[in-house]
């Protein structure tokens, strides 16, 4: 079961960056997500299912609907890029070895529930401090971007 | 099991990987840059699962929380960058600019 749900994931990855039309790719996107929080379920990770499904499926797929309102119904052609099928085969087949080859026999104990409670408690303060470096380095992003583009805006009007 | 969910992992973070440097239009580069995030929540929530370190379950929440950071962000800088330059694909975005 568990290993149907995993593959059924890595399909519907692929093919939401193979499909060449935007909104099946959307949605074998949104499926893979919704198949993955499920996985999370069977799991016995019900908030992190839970998580995946709302902000996952919910949220963001929404937000690429913006997206596919500006591409249009159809992808635009890419530049071909040969060095990519090399270069992500041989990471991956260095991971799998580093998984595999280097770190075998994990010995495999029983999660305790009452932990996840204490680990916000403990942590909450680093938690924060991280979560507050990244928004305030997405919004100098966004900042910095959005008046590169008024300056090219300015300039093309001249 | 657990190294079947480790494989599992990495073959969705090398899908991930394989879109971010293949595709240059902006919708597939977001969903390879999602899954690269979600081999990483699968990979520790399978090993707070199996190994019984649940301290990882709390990193998996934050790296949720950044995604939706990232992608509320990008996809702002996104229709931002298509209003003013009528481009979809992100490497043409500064075609032919020579200001600062």
């Amino acid at each position: 079961m568990s290993i149907l749900i995993l593959l059924s994931v890595v399909i519907l990855a692929i093919a939401s960056i193979t499909i060449k039309k935007t909104v099946p790719a959307m949605i074998a996107f949104a499926m893979m997500m919704f198949m993955l929080g499920i996985y999370y379920m069977v799991l016995d990770e019900k908030l992190l299912g839970l998580l995946q499904v709302f902000v996952y499926t919910g949220g963001i797929v929404v937000l690429m609907l913006f997206g596919i309102t500006v591409i249009g119904p159809e992808f635009p052609e890419a530049k071909k890029r040969p060095w990519a099928i090399v270069s992500t085969l041989l990471v991956a087949v260095a991971l799998a070895y580093l998984v595999l080859v280097l770190f075998p026999d994990q010995q495999t104990i029983a999660a305790d529930p009452d932990d996840q409670a204490k680990i916000f408690a403990e942590h909450y303060a680093d938690f924060a401090l991280i979560f507050a470096l990244v928004g305030s380095s997405l919004l100098y992003g966004t900042m910095k971007m959005a008046k590169l583009l008024t300056a090219k805006r300015s300039y093309d009007d001249v | 099991m657990f190294e079947i969910e480790l494989l599992f992992a990495i073959a969705l973070f090398s899908v991930g990987l394989y879109g971010v440097t293949s595709k240059s239009d902006f919708l597939r580069i977001f969903f390879s840059l999602e899954m690269l995030l979600n081999a990483v929540i699968l990979m520790l929530a399978s090993s707070a699962h199996h190994l019984g370190m649940t301290q990882n379950l709390a990193v998996a929440y934050m790296i949720i929380v950044i995604a939706t950071l990232e992608a509320a962000a990008g996809v702002l800088i996104f229709v931002v960058a298509n209003k003013l330059t009528d481009k979809i694909i992100p490497d043409q975005f500064n075609e032919g600019a020579d200001y600062e």
